[in-house]
């Protein structure tokens, strides 16, 4: 009996440990940026090139070479429209085969032996979107100790670990026209919560943190009340929106969906508990999944950009590295139909600004 | 040994282990054929660098496994403990010698809390694991509270990543727990007091066997492994999250089952252990070499795993059925 009683008493002794420590909003602790308030475009401070370089890479300027495209999981939309992307860049190319393979779950020591396993074969470049940019940069310096050019798209990882990112849109890009369209829908004194991928995923923990940023110097009044993880899991998506509509109620104003797959997950949620216009639902999510919701209303606009312009630029990146027309200190490159692409951030590949979908455009877009 | 022993021994083949080291000299055998850079050096040595995680929680597992048991928490335990090293050594700011020690010290207790609970309180390991599965991977995701630790220092990373003599040093701590286990399975009472647990539990009580004193012993170990397997990944992959090690245990289970441990107790070697985790790599390493994709990969696995059980029940039955 007092074996039973020390027992319980441990475990909640653990659980307290557990619930005390700092509730965790979903950012991670790098310095933001926040844009200003009205629009105008931030002073970028030109940066040094920061990324790694292959030793000892192969000279194939012209000719054919195998890319290996591993992203964070596939069995996605949004990543499937990625592989879209590549296929048109590769076809246009003509001198380009790549192939995507990836675990069936963003998890980040499948994502490592993936990359491994396709190290070991001798490829001649890989494009990656990492599950967590700390633990995949071993195997990336391996890579790139091998000979193999590494480029990045989506998720990055350590600067030094790839040769070139290809970034979406301006992180506190994304987030300002996050932030704008909630406080359009909810009010400058709305109450909202957020739907996120897991802890430590970069490119959702950057946005985040630039959305705090950006929310506090810009909508003041607005108040956060919670992020939950959701691991890119559609049915984890759903039941922590259902969990945050029923928790807070008439408190929450609106919900923040980071993922492609948490955005259409929360707005399900939201219409079957009849909430919709009560509260409302902003986020990242590919036309297609929303266009139930947006045509409803329910949804009124989606922020994203295009994911097959972003694996199209990510094959093009690579193909002029391994030409040699793209080295450390250029300030563009040439990727195709997208047009010339600047660099910034050192070892950043710009695509263009984030676009918002709405009830007017969402349906000519099939991705 | 007297005549009718010698003469009641089957045949050496059907011996589970032996015919899983056939398969599995096939199986590298038709990979090698399949692609050139399979069986090198470095492909090998890198396979166990990768396998090292798995295999050392696979090892006290079969021992579990021997018993009737079963502990489906150390892939929890191994985040656990993951998280704890980065906890100790950044929030609470302890030296990282220190930390280390911490954490696989966190590992045992949860194992030993693993084996209290299922003493106690007589539910089978199966539900009691798979409800401390739960428990330690919401305390690791509550006290990392979704940050992920980071920065750790040069020497830190030998283990995972380093070499002595040129082999992986995970693969020597591997060796020498390899054959630590193997030792204490086939050649000690404790060993032997393992099997009878597992064939009668009951009978091994009233024997004078200290079956709850070794069960104990056993999920304790089978924590500390998994504190070791996530101090060993850190160091692999130089940062602590709390969702490492999810699915840890299913890997470390087939490992252990297609080596020949019954489910149900009372038969199994480390040998086998061995040989599955082995056969488990590299097959998975072999075929994504040879341009199979990953879901195409998991199906082989899935398959061969039947097939070497269905395999081997078949024999054992017609071993049954001839002696």
């Amino acid at each position: 009996m007092k074996r039973f009683a020390i027992i319980i008493a441990t475990t909640t002794a653990l659980t307290g440990a557990a619930m005390a420590a700092d509730p965790w909003d979903g950012g991670d602790d790098l310095p933001t940026n926040p844009l200003a308030c009205d629009g105008t475009p931030g002073t970028v401070a030109a940066k040094d090139y920061d990324g790694g370089q292959p030793t000892g890479a192969a000279d194939k300027a012209g000719q054919e070479i195998t890319l290996i495209d591993i992203p964070k999981l596939v069995g996605v939309g949004y990543f499937a429209a990625t592989t879209e992307g590549m296929r048109q860049a590769a076809e246009e190319l003509g001198n380009v085969k790549v192939t995507t393979d990836g675990p069936t779950e963003a998890n980040i020591d499948d994502q490592i032996t993936f990359i491994d396993n396709y190290v070991t074969q001798g490829v001649d470049g890989v494009l990656f979107a990492a599950n967590d940019p700390v633990a995949i940069a071993p195997v990336l310096k391996k890579a790139l100790s091998s000979g193999i050019h590494v480029v990045g798209y989506d998720a990055n990882s350590e600067p030094d670990a790839r040769e070139w990112f290809v970034n979406q849109a301006e992180f506190n890009g994304i987030a300002k026209s996050l932030i704008d369209s909630m406080a359009a829908e909810i009010g400058e004194d709305g109450k909202f919560a957020i739907v996120t991928s897991t802890f430590t995923t970069p490119n959702q923990a950057r946005w985040i943190a630039e959305m705090q940023a950006y929310q506090e110097a810009c909508h003041p009044n607005m108040e956060w009340l919670e992020t939950v993880e959701a691991q890119e899991d559609n049915i984890l998506s759903f039941n922590q929106a259902n969990t945050l509509i029923n928790k807070y109620g008439d408190d929450l104003d609106g919900i923040f969906g980071m993922t492609s797959v948490a955005t259409p997950a929360a707005a399900e949620a939201v219409t079957q508990a009849g909430a919709c216009g009560d509260t409302a639902v902003v986020g990242l999510a590919t036309p297609n999944a929303m266009r139930p919701y947006v045509e409803s209303g329910c949804v009124k606009s989606v922020v994203l950009w295009s994911p097959v312009d972003l694996g199209y630029a990510a094959v093009y990146v690579m193909r002029a590295v391994v030409d040699g027309k793209l080295s450390p200190g250029d300030t563009e490159v040439e990727a195709g139909r997208l047009g010339k692409l600047q660099v910034v951030n050192g070892s950043e590949i710009l695509l263009g600004s984030p676009f918002i979908f709405d009830k007017s455009n969402v349906n000519d877009f099939d991705f | 040994m007297s005549v009718e022993a010698r003469a009641a021994r089957p045949p050496f083949a059907y011996h589970h282990e032996l015919l899983l080291l056939i398969v599995l000299f096939l199986v590298v055998g038709v990979l090698a054929v399949g692609t050139d850079t399979f069986l090198t050096v470095d492909n090998v040595l890198n396979q166990g660098r990768l396998m090292t995680e798995v295999a050392l929680v696979a090892l006290p597992m079969t021992f579990i496994i021997i018993t009737g048991g079963i502990d489906l928490s150390v892939g929890s335990i191994m985040g656990l403990a993951a998280i704890m090293l980065g906890v100790a050594w950044k929030n609470l700011g302890l030296p990282l010698e220190l930390a280390i020690v911490v954490s696989i010290g966190v590992g045992a207790v949860a194992g030993f809390f693993n084996g209290l609970l299922i003493n106690r309180l007589r539910v089978p390991p199966l539900i009691m694991t798979l409800a401390t599965l739960a428990l330690y991977r919401g305390l690791a995701e509550g006290i990392s509270q979704a940050r992920s630790v980071r920065g750790y220092p040069e020497w830190f990373f030998v283990l995972g990543q380093g070499e002595v003599f040129g082999v992986p040093t995970q693969l020597w701590i591997l060796l020498v727990a390899i054959i630590a286990f193997w030792i204490v399975l086939a050649k000690t009472t404790f060993g032997r007091s393992l099997y009878a647990i597992g064939f009668n539990e009951e009978a091994a009580r009233f024997s004078g066997i200290p079956v709850n004193r070794i069960k104990l012993i056993i999920y304790t170990l089978s924590g500390t492994m998994a504190g070791l397997a996530g101090y060993i990944f850190v160091s692999r992959v130089s940062t602590t999250r709390s969702d490492m090690g999810t699915g840890l245990e299913l890997d470390a289970i087939a490992a252990v089952v297609l080596g020949g441990t019954s489910i149900f107790g009372g038969v199994g070697t480390i040998a086998g252990t061995v040989v599955g985790f082995t056969l488990i790599q590299l097959l998975k390493n072999g075929l994504a070499l040879s341009g199979v994709k990953g879901d195409a990969t998991i199906v082989v696995i899935g398959t061969v795993l039947i097939l070497s059980i269905l395999v081997s029940n078949f024999l054992q039955r017609r071993r049954g059925a001839g002696s």
